[in-house]
């Protein structure tokens, strides 16, 4: 119809039509009282005096398709007739929210840059029906999202705890994966830098062969924790423990490996801090992620427990001074994203020291 | 690994890449934080695994709420689950960032107060507009005085609290509902507290202590419900006072008190509700009305009455007489519930009838609903039935549900005797 037409037409058919316009450049007519409904529409004919006319159509933003568009339409026209009753609104609402994933998120997206708060409720609402309850995997599958983060930022200590087993045993087994990684770049620093006198005894030697043997990295592995369990304690003697399980452990492995007075002082501590670190993250994450986990911390043998403890007494004192220059060190290693990320609430040897430039975030 | 293969989509659409693919990413951020809001926190927090876009998208989510659903603990130390509880609220209180509207806090187990004072302090600061916390257990939580610092405040919900204010005190300028249910606070702190609120729409109190004199001054005051033990209740500029539910849960003695007040009541407490619309009257409030010399009616009716629900004791003469006044002057009243109160039956089944029939059918000009529970067939109930019943001329429904089956069968064939002014009505009998 042209407008002359239109303009004859109009008092009979006692319906005034505005004129919208889709990014993709189609235009098309709309009943007024239906495409008044929504609030950006609403502004651009009373403000703006737009709409009137094919010339005159409003643009819609971007955001808004002709698909999306025609679903806006049909949700105003119903919800625009006065009369209808609450479970009426409801029952429709509930029909109309059923469309895949896809289009769910594309008419939020329309609704929000139409400004009709109502849809935007309703179209969140079911969304979140969607995530609620879902692991991580399921979630990226159906919003294709990337999986881009890595293996250490996911265990960052944030509250991303799940119940899922599958979950928890991956967690865990990154985490130790993780400290694996480190304690080859602490080998690998060590080696380079210090001198080491050998007195390993033969016993010391097997044992660590024999380690070495059943993980080819080197380090502590699943079997030997497992072996070692304890109940978990109060979050202020975790550290501690921690730190004591790392060296009962590390008796067979990296002790034995740089062995020396000198050694002792200066790589045991950085060591032992780094994994009482990676320890003490993992005490949290296992605190947070792993609520039901306790079989994490080991049992140590009395008599060992207070040499260990005087041995952490120790190297802390040793990392306070020593711990900018490690951690610079362990930094440059050329791994990227080998951040360590000190827990917030930690014991109070570790955290809070300024020159810990660790969090490597994109 | 197991996140390796994704579900690329069909190879329909070889072109599109992932980033197409990914709708939800790209929302606006209010709309994702609207998104966020419908989890519960654990869910929201868990979408920082995402991918790199939602790391943070749950740290700008205003409303966080922390109840017996955000931890999922088999474990029944009590100590273990309240450090696993700080922790996260102090991790999630830490890493979020921008305006917080909202937060409750509402978890049956027992709770430190240096952790919640540090919560709150925490709040203080970041423009709060709803708080709720629940204390479930342990004594009366005071909260610290930035509380009252918390000027944005549109809403304070508080469960076992005790309430006291800094001296320095003003009030909170844009609180609109204000909900407290066992709390301690004394008197003239309540006083301040409520008439300060120049904003306040909606008032509930429930189980209080500390205070005996309700004196309400709210100018905006629409909603107004509460139930303790108090001995005078009145308004003070209160005319948008739309519904008010009071229950008074002690059994108060009309003897003694009828030899001391002359001044009714029942007078007082209407003289500054023009526009009530829903009144409840629960417990024991009715005796409380009773006090004094009660009127046949109110010098103002109260016309826009329109809903009314009295707890009677049916063979007490005073209540009668003041629930009589009551009707008496809501001549719109549509709906009419009246619960028999469950006394022991130690008093004399009386024999005079409280209701006569005395022109009374042109104040039920509007009644279409009514609902009588609890009863159990005496005399003074049937009566008032049967008076309800010939004075109601636009009845819809009367529904009766007895408080025991004992008597059902005389109840029943009394009711169906009685005389009905409207043609319309319904009885309908409920089981007890």
């Amino acid at each position: 119809m042209s407008e002359v037409d239109m303009a004859v037409i109009k008092p009979e058919m006692m319906k005034s039509y505005i004129w919208l316009q889709t990014a993709d450049g189609s235009i098309q007519q709309v009943e007024q009282e239906v495409a008044m409904f929504c609030p950006m529409i609403c502004h651009e004919v009373i403000q703006k005096g737009m709409g009137s006319s094919k010339n005159y159509a409003i643009s819609l933003p971007q955001r808004v398709n002709p698909a999306m568009l025609s679903l806006i339409l049909d949700y105003c026209r119903f919800h625009q007739v006065p009369g209808r009753s609450n479970k009426e609104r409801k029952s429709f609402d509930e029909k109309f929210i059923r469309m895949d994933t896809k289009r769910l998120c594309e008419l939020t997206s329309a609704a929000d840059s139409l400004q009709l708060k109502p849809l935007v409720d309703l179209t969140s609402r079911a969304l979140a029906r969607i995530i609620e309850g879902k692991t991580p995997e399921e979630i990226r599958e159906i919003f294709h999202l990337p999986d881009d983060l890595t293996e250490e930022e996911k265990l960052e200590p944030l509250k991303n705890t799940t119940d899922d087993p599958r979950i928890r045993l991956l967690n865990r087994l990154y985490a130790k994966k993780r400290k694996e990684l480190k304690e080859r770049e602490k080998l690998k620093n060590v080696e380079a830098e210090e001198e080491r006198v050998d007195d390993r005894s033969v016993d010391d030697l097997l044992s660590f062969i024999n380690g070495d043997n059943g993980d080819s990295k080197g380090i502590k592995t699943s079997k030997s924790k497992k072996k070692n369990r304890r109940r978990k304690d109060q979050q202020k003697s975790t550290s501690a423990n921690e730190a004591n399980k790392n060296h009962s452990e590390e008796s067979n492995g990296l002790n034995s490996v740089c062995h020396s007075s000198e050694v002792d002082q200066k790589i045991q501590p950085s060591i032992g801090a780094t994994s009482n670190l990676q320890d003490v993250e993992d005490d949290i994450f296992a605190n947070k992620n792993e609520f039901d986990d306790g079989d994490i911390d080991d049992e140590i043998d009395p008599a060992l427990k207070e040499k260990i403890d005087r041995e952490v007494e120790d190297f802390a004192r040793r990392l306070n001074s020593d711990w900018p220059e490690r951690m610079q060190e362990i930094l440059s290693l050329g791994q990227e994203r080998k951040a360590v990320h000190f827990p917030l609430n930690g014991n109070g040897s570790i955290r809070s020291r300024d020159d810990f430039k660790v969090r490597i975030l994109p | 690994m197991s996140i390796v293969t994704k579900q690329r989509e069909p190879l329909r659409l070889p072109i599109k890449t992932e980033a197409e693919l990914d709708k939800i990413s790209n929302l606006p951020g209010h709309v994702i934080d609207q998104i966020l809001s419908h989890l519960p926190i654990r869910d929201a927090v868990r979408t920082s695994v995402l991918s790199r876009k939602w790391r943070y998208k749950w740290a700008t989510i205003p409303y966080l709420v922390f109840d017996n659903q955000c931890l999922n603990v088999s474990s029944q130390d009590q100590t273990f689950i309240k450090n696993k509880l700080v922790n996260i609220i102090d991790h999630v209180l830490l890493l979020h960032k921008g305006p917080l509207h909202k937060f409750k806090l509402s978890h049956r187990d027992l709770l430190g107060v240096t952790d919640i004072d540090r919560w709150i302090l925490c709040l203080s600061r970041s423009s709060i507009k709803e708080f709720i916390l629940e204390i479930w257990k342990g004594q009366r939580y005071k909260p610290p005085s930035c509380l009252f610092n918390c000027q944005n405040l549109i809403h304070l919900e508080l469960f076992n609290c005790l309430l006291k204010p800094p001296l320095t005190f003003k009030g909170f300028k844009n609180l609109r509902s204000l909900d407290l249910q066992h709390i301690t606070i004394i008197q003239n702190v309540f006083e301040n507290l409520i008439s300060s609120c120049p904003l306040l729409e909606r008032l509930t109190l429930m189980n209080f202590t500390g205070v005996t004199h309700l004196n309400i001054d709210a100018p905006n005051l629409q909603f107004f419900d509460i139930g303790g033990i108090f001995d005078d209740v009145s308004f003070q500029n209160t005319v948008h006072l739309a519904l008010v539910s009071i229950g008074l849960y002690v059994n108060i003695d009309n003897e003694e008190n009828n030899a001391e007040e002359n001044s009714s009541k029942l007078l007082r407490f209407f003289v500054n509700l023009p526009h009530i619309r829903r009144l409840e009257v629960q417990s024991y409030f009715l005796k409380y009305l009773a006090i004094g010399s009660v009127p046949s009616r109110l010098p103002n009716p109260c016309v826009d009455l329109n809903y009314l629900s009295i707890r009677i004791d049916f063979e007490d003469l005073e209540e009668n007489i003041a629930a009589q006044c009551l009707l008496r002057s809501c001549p719109n009243l549509q709906e009419l519930e009246m619960l028999a109160r469950p006394e022991e039956q130690n008093s004399v089944e009386t024999s005079s009838n409280f209701w006569e029939d005395d022109h009374w059918s042109s104040l039920f000009a509007h009644l279409r609903l009514v609902k009588v529970s609890g009863i159990s067939g005496v005399k003074s109930e049937m009566d008032f039935i049967k008076f309800l019943l010939s004075n109601s001329p636009v009845l819809e429904r009367l529904t009766v549900k007895p408080a025991s089956q004992d008597g059902e069968w005389e109840l029943m064939k009394e009711l169906l005797r009685f005389r009905r002014a409207s043609i319309y009505a319904e009885v309908i009998y409920l089981d007890p």
